[in-house]
């Protein structure tokens, strides 16, 4: 029985290695050419709102189209954000880009970032959110040429940590305060 | 407690061998688990090369006198079309897209080496890495007054092409079917015209080759 078992835990391993041969051809993504810079903790109290700035920056020698490229056919640099339940991403914020030419078309003026450039948004958790940490998950979408050559469109993964705390009491509606059974006119 | 003599003596089974069980249970894991790891390599090899032969191009610059891959893709109008389709004459295998500036400066220099060579045996193809549809692209190609066959690409086919990470990269394919050069990126019209006559003059009078 040893032995079966021995068999079978190889052919385990065997099918590991071939899975793994498989989600490496899954994973091929091309190289990273934008990177996001770590975010503080926004802290936020429910029902209130907050801005979270989220720093990138393209590396030397590249550019990446603007979120307005001026362009139908260039793609355009688009946050997408995933935040959980009960807290909402509103009112995302570009930076405009750098109107600049290049070698390959001195005449044309493309919008672009280059170098580093944020990405705003406001972080607004529900009234009812409990509080606690949550994370939220996004990744931008950009599409990055150098002087010479332009590379499919890629994605750089983004995260960064809300701290939600508790909302602020209900004020109740005043009313009017009841006769003191003291006061005798 | 006594035994009743007429009573048939009841006989025990034997006993099984006391590893039998489990041997049998992990005979059967093991088989399993080598059709699911045969099906998963058999499909591996059959996504790389779907609609395609040949070795895959290295990625890198050492690709030259190496057989061009075949491959078959749809052309802009819906028809198939093979590499091995062309062989005889040189090929100019761009791959490109719509959304990819450098490759716009060189679409007129493409045509314009298109209507020059074409008489000597040269075809430009013109690879579209877009995620658009083809009707897209065909606009796009209208507008730019495209004089070429324009296919649309796959990442299965620029893998076999070592990847090709950047836009533009070009392919010039001799008559025999060998890649003559690679060039990335962006490149000045002179360039390109002495690849294309690198290219033609390569398997001139033999078509015997590698597509």
């Amino acid at each position: 029985m040893k032995n079966g078992w021995r068999i079978a835990l190889g052919s385990i391993a065997l099918l590991g290695l071939a899975a793994a041969q498989q989600l490496g051809d899954l994973s091929r993504h091309p190289v990273p050419r934008v990177a996001a810079a770590p975010v503080s903790v926004v802290s936020v109290r429910a029902g209130s709102t907050a801005t979270v700035h989220l720093p990138f920056r393209v590396a030397p020698g590249f550019h990446i189209n603007s979120h307005q490229p001026g362009s139908e056919l260039l793609i355009p640099t688009v946050l997408h954000m995933d935040p959980p339940t009960d807290i909402a991403i509103a009112k995302v914020e570009y930076p405009a880009g750098k109107e600049l030419s290049f070698d390959f078309a001195p005449e044309e003026k493309l919008n672009v970032y280059a170098g580093e450039f944020d990405v705003s948004a406001m972080v607004r958790p529900t009234r009812n959110t409990s509080p606690g940490r949550y994370r939220v998950r996004g990744n931008l979408k950009y599409q990055a040429c150098d002087d010479r050559a332009c590379y499919p469109p890629a994605q750089v993964p983004i995260a960064f940590d809300v701290q939600v705390q508790k909302a602020p009491a209900t004020r109740r509606a005043r009313r009017n305060p009841p006769a003191s059974p003291h006061i005798h006119q | 407690m006594e035994v009743d003599p007429n009573q048939p003596v009841q006989e025990m089974p034997p006993a099984p061998p006391p590893d039998d069980g489990g041997n049998r249970s992990a005979i059967i894991i093991v088989v399993v688990i080598l059709v699911v790891t045969g099906m998963l390599i058999a499909g591996r090899h059959m996504a790389r090369n779907g609609g395609s032969a040949g070795t895959p191009v290295p990625a890198g610059n050492n690709v030259k006198g190496a057989a061009a891959p075949d491959f078959e893709l749809t052309t802009l109008d819906g028809k198939k079309l093979r590499l091995s389709d062309l062989r005889g004459k040189a090929v100019l295998l761009n791959f490109w897209a719509t959304w990819c500036g450098p490759c716009k400066i060189e679409i007129p220099w493409l045509e314009d080496l298109q209507k020059q060579y074409a008489p000597q045996g040269l075809q430009i193809v013109g690879v579209s890495m877009d995620d658009d549809p083809p009707a897209k692209v065909a606009k796009f190609a209208q507008d730019q007054g495209i004089n070429y066959t324009v296919v649309m690409g796959n990442d299965k086919v620029a893998d076999l092409y070592g990847g090709v990470d950047g836009l533009p990269e070009t392919f010039y394919i001799g008559r025999d079917g060998k890649i003559v050069n690679r060039v990335m990126g962006l490149v000045g019209h002179k360039e390109i015209e002495e690849n294309i006559q690198s290219a033609l003059k390569q398997g001139a009078g033999s078509t015997a080759g590698g597509q």
